[in-house]
């Protein structure tokens, strides 16, 4: 073994930022190396994650390659690195559509080594995201992956770029303020002697003591929110489809598939087990602007005219759905959710990859110019369709086995049920199959039929396939979708541990009467601030 | 008991196979430049072909298993097990599941062997064929699937290639737009029928069919009736989806939008058949619940009667069998929901679900052998006539599709709509008279197709020109029409093998009941005759009683109905969510505390004169201020 096994988490962060290093040593005009090395830098990244998945052992609860590194020991403020079931399939997800967005990034003409740079800091930013244990690294990373995509929606946009750069910024930023108080509120919530940014540590503290009902209930909507701005809850979720209808494609495809994957990541991470009663305090709330997600998401979808839109607005729709696993607190209820976070990213990274394409062509997303695509391009256009079929749930695909886990995990939430002549059903599974299942069918088949199918307009008569080397990103994300779609169980195997360990953290947390708050020390207000 | 796992897998991949190697090998490359031609016209016809052969070879072989007492028990493959939830990828097999597989598996391979001339020429054949051999996987995954969530799995492939085949000619709006229709349509009978299962999972707690029998044997007095009936009625909604049954039926008649193979296999023989075997599936289930019988049966018998009138005004030969399936799926689905489970069963339903898949199959491969001889231009009945002459095996074979189909003594489908009619009798006197009035109108339309299209003399240019299609596509027909001829008779063995030793013999199909269904035929003939026989120019019907025309024309107004629905109700709302996103959470929300934040500091910036005066003049106002109150205090 080359490796010790925590030193491969250490590569996956690091490498994609060596390779950004690299590049900006290079000169502009090299476009070549520029693009070789970056794809060489995220396929490594992917080798790594693929590594790193095969080498997990699922079998075993717990984080493993943990490598911990104090750093200013009097704030517990460490580099602690290890990966549990969530985490790796996130890595994996991170590696694929990192790969698969670094090829796809070929269609960006301008600036390209600054693109690549900020392309290699994102996937580091993510790969650190999810590797991390530590409430500091974990901050860090997310805003290091956030903000390269602001300037590259800015720089590298079309249509409103700046307006949706402005727009996305000052949401996510407020989202990451309110989340960060919220963060701060859990370090000086422990008492003085027992404060720490190590996520395994605060876990394992609340098992023992929880955090007093009324802390939680305070704290708990200040994460929800914070971190529900990232994952575009309901109503705060107008960033998502003007943002992703202005991104470059490499960023959108990032931003739908991984980036937004850290509000949901960062909630299982820390806050369900942490502030469970608080969870449970607000989760009517949650119940239904997730329910809002899926709904009232899937009928503004409907009256969207721009492809990439739409699929923005569907992306919020399938975030309802994430949710609803969560809010489910069963171990069914948010397996379904991480695999549905690993399938959603693959899906939606494939639509977006898709849209660029066929953008990169024609210069509009317009879906009334579109039309008939499937004439010149039979491998774009069945790809589409795929992507389309997948997002609205089709059996073989992996969005299927964690809708149901979702459905089925929601089904068993016994304050869900209305009795109907003797049979308890629960409401918002109803609620959310309708959404999701037959306005998801709506929305998505119009769009796959007013751009793949119809007559192809005479000014697209010229439009030209993918060729060979450049299907590979689609293929890898097809093929992974289809893999975890027919094959779930590997997946699965692997996060139900740790998803099991969510569960019997919040139900530790909360068994046990809550112990009174211990008075607050003065020395409170020295607590740094973790980042900023 | 020999374990015939592999026969079973081997029947499924067949087909598979057959798609992915089409998709991955027919066509153009470099690699093998030399066999380009062929690769892309021949190879993919023959590839499908050969591998259904296979299946089909094994489904018999299966057959014979099942026979000989050979079961399969183990499951085969964990496909989801997390706490309460344990899918597996687990097969039933017993008579139901062969049987049908053997009617999947010979239709197709007819149809099969049809498509090479139907779509002879057509620049996607291999596409076609690649669709065509997945739906069969699909169908096959459905008839063997041991669980409900398989089924549900199988149910939605079985969608999707409906889909993708009905929009084969995507360029054309019509064709996308019906394949759209039909999807969505049946994802709001899945709607109900995955809360089915979930319920049903919730108060057994599983999904496997044996468990659930099992269970429900033993339990069924303290789960109740209303529980019972509600999980029967919402799975029903997933059989009422695809087997296209009131209030869910207008897709499959816009669905003949797709080739005639694809009608024919899809959306007559197979696919919308498996709404009806679904239920048969799920019997246990369904016989628990006396009311939840009641209301299939009725669902079924207006279905039935309903598609049966808007029949007798429809142009489209297409069209007119495509009305006639819906009539006919109604009949199975009252079966189902009369059924006696103490004496045999479902086995009426899917007695009559066999016959029809032969006689319905040859029906649509006639009008498919039509539409060759016109070149794929028309369909309207108006302006064909007196293709007797010109296409007398075609017509020959439809003529005996269509004795079986009105019900014609001797014929296939004779025997299972008499078994239908008998348990109606028994059953329910009230769905009898009506399943008798249907029987009366289907043999009215049926005769009048064949009296206007088929017989007396051509009624444009293009009907005198038409010439019999080549035997590539005459073969398949006359096979069917052997079928539709024999496959009611006992020693086909099809009924008393349903139902094991409970034959056809325990049927009651009285005296009564076969003189009025004989009543009934010879009155549609009839009256057929009087109106259609001498060759008029255009409907009687239509001049005559035009209020009875423009109602049946507009299909009872079903679709603009649901037009409406969907764009006033639907639209609206969408409409109304867009409007407060656009301006309440993106205006006044978003923009509004932007808007608040910029104002604010534009009030800010007056105090920013730069001007030292001022600053100096504000600074002592500020002063005196605090001073004031810090003195005042």
């Amino acid at each position: 073994m080359i490796f010790d096994s925590y030193s491969l988490l250490n590569c996956a962060i690091l490498t994609p930022l060596a390779f950004a290093v690299i590049v900006c040593c290079l000169r502009p005009t090299s476009a070549a190396a520029i693009r070789w090395l970056s794809i060489l830098g995220s396929l490594l990244t992917g080798v790594l994650s693929v590594m790193i998945y095969t080498r997990f052992n699922s079998s075993d609860a717990g984080f493993q390659m943990v490598q911990k590194i104090t750093w200013v020991a009097p704030l517990d403020l460490s580099w602690h690195v290890g990966v549990d079931g969530i985490s790796v399939v996130m890595i994996l997800l991170t590696g694929l559509v990192g790969f698969a967005a670094t090829l796809v990034a070929w269609d960006v003409t301008k600036r390209q080594k600054e693109f690549y740079v900020l392309l290699m800091i994102i996937l580091s930013g993510a790969m650190g995201m999810f590797a991390s244990l530590d409430i500091f690294f974990i901050y860090f990373f997310h805003e290091l992956a956030l903000i390269p995509t602001f300037l590259m929606i800015g720089i590298w946009g079309s249509g409103q770029r700046e307006y949706a750069a402005m727009k996305m910024t000052l949401y996510l930023s407020a989202g990451a303020l309110v989340a960060l108080f919220g963060l701060i509120a859990l370090y000086v919530g422990l008492p003085a002697d027992e404060r720490t940014f190590d996520v395994v540590k605060l876990v394992a503290f609340a098992k023992g003591q929880p955090f007093s009902a009324g802390f939680q209930h305070l704290v708990y909507p200040l994460l929800l929110f914070g971190l529900g701005a990232l994952v575009s809850l309901v109503p705060l979720h107008t960033w998502a489809p003007i943002g992703y209808g202005c991104a470059p494609t490499a960023t959108a495809m990032l931003h739908a598939g991984v980036l937004k994957k850290f509000g949901l990541y960062a909630l299982l991470r820390i806050v369900l087990p942490v502030l469970p009663s608080g969870a449970e305090d607000w989760n009517w709330l949650l119940l239904a602007l997730l329910l809002g997600n899926i709904v009232y998401g899937g009928l503004v979808a409907m009256r969207q005219k721009n492809f990439n839109y739409l699929l923005g607005y569907s992306s919020v729709a399938h975030m309802g759905f994430a949710f609803l696993g969560i809010a489910t607190f069963t171990y069914l209820g948010i397996t379904g959710t991480v695999l549905l976070m690993f399938a959603h990213g693959l899906s939606a990274a494939l639509a977006f990859a898709l849209s660029g394409f066929f953008f990169a062509q024609t210069g509009t997303r317009e879906m009334s110019e579109l039309g008939g695509l499937c004439k010149r391009m039979p491998f774009i256009g069945t790809a589409i369709v795929m992507a389309g079929f997948a997002s609205i749930g089709l059996p073989g695909f992996a969005n299927f086995p964690s809708e149901v886990m979702v459905l089925f995990g929601a089904w068993q939430v016994k304050a869900w049920g209305v009795k109907v002549g003797g049979a308890t059903l629960s409401w918002p599974v109803i609620v959310a199959i309708w959404g999701g299942a037959v306005l998801g069918a709506v929305y998505m088949l119009r769009a796959v039929r007013d751009v793949c199918f119809g007559v192809l307009p005479a000014k697209w008569q010229q439009l030209s396939d993918a060729n060979f080397p450049a299907k590979l990103p689609y293929v890898v994300l097809l093929g992974a979708l289809i893999w975890a779609g027919v094959y779930p169980r590997e997946l699965v195997d692997t996060i139900k541990p740790a998803a099991i360990a969510v569960v019997e953290a919040m139900e530790k947390t909360k068994a046990r009467e809550p112990l009174p708050p211990k008075p607050k020390p003065v020395q409170a207000k020295r607590a740094v601030k973790p980042a900023k | 008991m020999d374990d015939v796992t592999g026969l079973l897998w081997r029947i499924l991949a067949g087909p598979l196979c057959a798609a992915v190697v089409i998709v991955l090998i027919c066509r153009r490359s470099p690699f093998y430049a030399d066999f380009s031609p062929v690769m892309e016209r021949t190879a993919g016809p023959v590839i499908a072909i050969a591998f259904l052969l296979g299946s089909t070879v094994f489904a018999w072989l299966a057959l014979d298993a099942v026979k000989a007492g050979n079961v399969m028990t183990s499951p085969t493959y964990r496909f989801l097990d997390v706490g309460d939830l344990e899918v597996n990828v687990n097969w039933s097999l017993d008579r139901l599941s062969v049987m049908m597989a053997m009617i999947v598996c010979v239709v197709s391979l007819c149809i099969f062997v049809y498509s090479v001339g139907y779509m002879h020429g057509d620049p996607g054949i291999n596409r076609f064929f690649a669709k065509l051999s997945f739906f069969v996987f699909s169908m096959l995954g459905i008839v063997f699937s041991g669980n409900l969530v398989m089924m549900f799995v199988f149910w939605e492939l079985v969608g999707v290639s409906s889909y993708l085949l009905i929009g084969y000619w995507y360029q054309r709006p019509a064709a996308a737009e019906a394949g759209k229709k039909a999807f969505i349509v049946n994802r709001i009978g899945d709607f109900g029928f995955l809360l089915g299962i979930l319920l049903v999972w919730n108060v057994t707690g599983s999904v496997d069919f044996s468990d659930i029998r099992n269970y429900l044997k033993v339990h069924s007095h303290e789960i109740g009736g209303g529980v019972l009936t509600i999980a029967a009625l919402l799975i029903f909604c997933g059989a009422v989806g695809k087997s296209a049954q009131l209030p869910l039926h207008v897709w499959l008649p816009d669905a003949m939008e797709g080739p005639t193979p694809v009608s024919a296999l899809i959306h007559a023989a197979t696919m919308v058949a498996a709404g009806v075997y679904m239920l048969c599936r799920v019997s246990f289930l369904v016989f628990a619940s006396p009311a939840a019988m009641d209301v299939i049966a009725w669902i079924g018998g207006l279905t039935a009667l309903l598609s049966a009138v808007i029949a007798c005004q429809q142009n489209d030969i297409k069209r007119i069998l495509a009305y006639s399936t819906l009539s006919q799926l109604g009949y199975m689905v009252m079966a189902v929901g009369l059924s006696v489970p103490q004496v045999n069963g479902y086995m009426p339903a899917m007695f009559h679900l066999s016959t029809h898949a032969f006689f319905k199959a040859l029906l649509f491969l006639s009008a498919g052998s039509v539409i060759i001889g016109f070149h794929h231009g028309e369909q309207d009945i108006w302006k064909m006539g007196g293709l007797w002459k010109k296409m007398p095996i075609t017509t020959a074979c439809f003529t005996v599709g269509l004795l079986a189909l009105t019900g014609f003594p001797g014929l296939s489908g004779f025997f299972s709509k008499e078994t239908i009619l008998g348990l109606a009798h028994e059953r329910n006197d009230d769905l009898f008279v009506l399943a008798a009035v249907t029987a009366g109108f289907t043999s009215f339309y049926m005769f009048r197709l064949l009296f206007v299209a088929f017989l007396g003399q051509p009624r444009s240019e293009a009907a005198g020109k038409v010439k019999e299609s080549p035997w590539v596509v005459l073969g398949p027909l006359i096979v069917l029409a052997i079928l539709s001829v024999i496959g009611g008779y006992t020693w086909m063995g099809i009924p008393g093998w349903l139902v094991g030793e409970k034959g056809l013999s325990e049927v009651p199909a009285g005296g009564n009941v076969l003189a009025l269904a004989m009543l009934a035929f010879v009155m549609g003939l009839a009256l057929a005759f009087a109106f259609y026989y001498g060759e008029p120019a255009e409907d009687p019907i239509k001049t005559k009683f035009p209020l009875l025309h423009t109602i049946l024309w507009h299909k009872f107004g079903f679709d603009e109905f649901y037009l409406a629905l969907v764009k006033y109700v639907q639209g609206g709302l969408a409409a109304l969510c867009d409007l407060v996103d656009r301006w309440v959470i993106a205006g006044l929300g978003v923009r509004g505390t932007a808007a608040v934040a910029q104002t604010l500091g534009k009030m800010l910036q007056l105090f920013q004169t730069g001007n030292l005066q001022t600053y100096a003049f504000l600074f002592a106002a500020g002063l005196v201020i605090i001073l004031y109150y810090v003195v005042m205090q």
